[in-house]
């Protein structure tokens, strides 16, 4: 076969990692999802299929798409087709409120949305006058009155005739790559940050590209590699196992009933995966609740564990349950795209409770606030440096001049360094929640709870949870003359906040605990 | 048919679902075939939350090897589960 030359990292975008894969092991399978199969060859055609029609739609290069799907073989080729069609990529979290997918839209002044037709009864609080959507593609038409985008359906896609050969494709340049450049914005992931309304966290292809083969490196991932698929693709760690396992010509087992772990563990068993990835909530459940730790997983090579702290006792269970298997603790954040570091398994027992070392190409210094890097053993902030670091902020210039200083990315998470180079994470700068894998601004939860009006004050912040890690907990003061029940707060909540921001713990105080300064102890309510 | 009983607990379900993870809201109902997975009522961290209210309930153990969607993932797959559990 002809293949075009392999485009090294100087050059490649995230798209060149697919195709490179699909060049070198056409036949491999590239994913599973349940009864589905489909090789890098076939998944190949889908691509080049929706990447042609949708380079033709009227809109330009670095216009902005949504992708709203659930993990499975289309969000792949779809994922990747929007790059190669010269489109920024947005994935949109579907399990937030139609409202905040609106938010998202207008914000990003997306111009198409990809979505799957079960997402179709929010249609219409996703789509309102003020989102700039020229087209809604879809794999069945919502038969929606009224809605002023163009409503594509997959099967009036132009299909590649049969017989034609991939390298027809491949090496007559058929489909042309974007004129953008590696260091272009190539996505956005929107997260939440201390203030109310998420963030779009600007990845160029060089950040996604370096910190995927980064991570490649260190958990030594080759085409042999297969990946059971528990979190979402439009998450970063999520979408970090699919450009991983794509890189290398794996496969991704994709299972999205992590509702019933059982059912999980069979797929891991059935399809013989060699890798299993996960955030806190998921170790908990499956080490507590599941038979997990009784099983062998014979093909199972490693674990990783990334979004939020995992209790030093858990991770131990994990080791003691699986003394065979490599465990690699990791940390990072969007902003950096997402790994910034890991634990290399051989120093897990000695280092536990640390981030671990930075992956290959990162730096770490911890920073005082007078941006000097401090000894090691004194505690500072964590800062990042390296191909990963976000562009910055979409259109918040002021939020992002607080994180992003001369190239470096500020963490907000406290650490220090050992002499070893290990850095342990030993606070939060800001206020956020990681509660079972999801950020949730304190600030945020506060504002909303406030717009009560027979609240008078509210603090919320995190407290240990077994299953979530940690937990979000609200402590509300009454105003006078009132009252309020734990569930009508929680009624109000979820009018405006996605469910795993709702405060899982709710008390109430006649008055907070404040320092001197006014502000409230959050501290000691904790240990209430 | 659902016998009286069986019925009993249909409800008792239901309010505890509705309650629990709907937040007492009638905007989202579900019918008794409904995939809880499917249509997102309740995650992996619910669908604790629920079993432990079954096992206290009605005095069943829910193994682990039982927690799976023929036996919880809607209201009738979970009424039926029971009545097996109790024979």
């Amino acid at each position: 076969m002809n293949s075009p030359p392999i485009p090294v990292l100087s050059v490649m975008k995230v798209h060149d990692l697919f195709e490179q894969s699909v060049c070198r092991y056409p036949d491999n399978t590239a994913v599973i999802h349940l009864e589905r199969k489909i090789s890098y060859r076939d998944l190949y055609f889908r691509y080049a299929e929706m990447a042609d029609y949708l380079k033709g739609l009227d809109i330009d290069e670095g216009d902005r798409v949504g992708l709203l799907y659930e993990n499975s073989i289309e969000y792949v080729y779809l994922y990747f087709a929007i790059y190669k069609a010269g489109y920024i990529v947005v994935p949109v979290d579907t399990s937030v409120k139609p409202e905040m997918i609106n938010y998202i839209l207008r914000d990003c002044d997306a111009r198409a949305l990809i979505f799957q037709s079960k997402f179709r009864r929010h249609l219409p609080k996703i789509i309102d006058d003020d989102t700039g959507l020229k087209y809604l593609v879809t794999d069945k038409n919502p038969k929606l009155d009224n809605i002023r985008p163009e409503v594509i359906t997959f099967d009036s896609i132009p299909k590649i005739s049969a017989g034609t050969q991939m390298d027809e494709l491949l090496s007559d340049n058929a489909i042309p790559d974007p004129a953008q450049s590696p260091h272009d914005l190539a996505a956005i992931y929107y997260t939440s940050g201390s203030t109310g309304q998420p963030k779009g966290v600007m990845l160029s292809h060089r950040n996604l590209v370096s910190n995927t083969l980064a991570t490649v490196e260190y958990l030594k991932l080759t085409e042999k590699d297969s990946i059971i698929v528990i979190l979402p693709f439009y998450y970063i760690y999520g979408n970090s196992l699919l450009l991983t396992h794509i890189a290398v010509g794996g496969c991704q087992v994709v299972d999205n009933r992590f509702m019933y772990p059982e059912v999980i563990l069979d797929t891991m068993e059935k399809e013989k995966v060699t890798g299993f990835s996960g955030v806190p909530s998921n170790f908990m459940i499956l080490l507590n609740k599941t038979s997990f730790a009784s099983r062998e997983f014979k093909d199972l090579r490693y674990f990783t564990q990334a979004g939020g702290a995992m209790a030093p006792e858990v991770v131990r269970k994990l080791m003691n349950a699986f003394p065979q298997k490599e465990i690699y603790i990791m940390y990072g954040q969007t902003e950096a795209a997402p790994r910034v570091s890991y634990c290399p398994p051989e120093r897990l027992n000695d280092k536990i409770g640390s981030i671990g070392i930075p992956v290959p190409g990162v730096d770490i210094r911890i920073m005082n606030d007078d941006g000097i890097e401090v000894p090691d053993g004194e505690p500072g902030e964590i800062t990042v440096t390296g191909d990963n670091v976000m562009l910055g902020y979409w259109n918040q210039p002021e939020e992002q001049s607080q994180v992003l200083r001369d190239g470096r990315l500020f963490t907000g998470d406290l650490g220090r360094k050992d002499e070893d180079g290990y850095t342990f994470v030993i606070g939060r700068k800001k206020e956020i929640i990681k509660t079972g894998g999801n950020r949730v601004s304190a600030k945020e939860v506060e504002e909303r709870i406030l717009e009560n009006e027979n609240v008078s004050e509210a603090a919320v912040f995190g407290v240990e949870d077994d299953i979530l890690g940690e937990a979000v907990k609200a402590v509300i003061v009454l105003k006078e003359g009132t009252g309020l029940t734990k569930k009508e707060i929680r009624n109000f909540c979820k009018q405006k906040l996605a469910d795993h921001k709702i405060p899982k713990f709710i008390d109430f105080m006649d008055a907070l605990p404040k320092y001197q300064s006014g502000k409230v102890n959050k501290l000691q309510l904790a240990k209430m | 048919m659902p016998t009286v009983k069986q019925e009993d607990i249909y409800k008792e379900i239901k309010d505890f679902i509705v309650e629990t993870f709907l937040f007492g809201s009638d905007e989202e109902s579900f019918g008794d075939t409904d995939s809880f997975m499917e249509k997102g009522i309740i995650d992996s961290t619910g669908i604790l939350e629920l079993t432990s209210f079954v096992e206290e309930k009605y005095g069943v153990t829910i193994k682990d090897e039982e927690m799976i969607p023929d036996n919880l993932d809607s209201l009738s797959n979970i009424v039926n589960f029971i009545a097996r559990k109790k024979g």
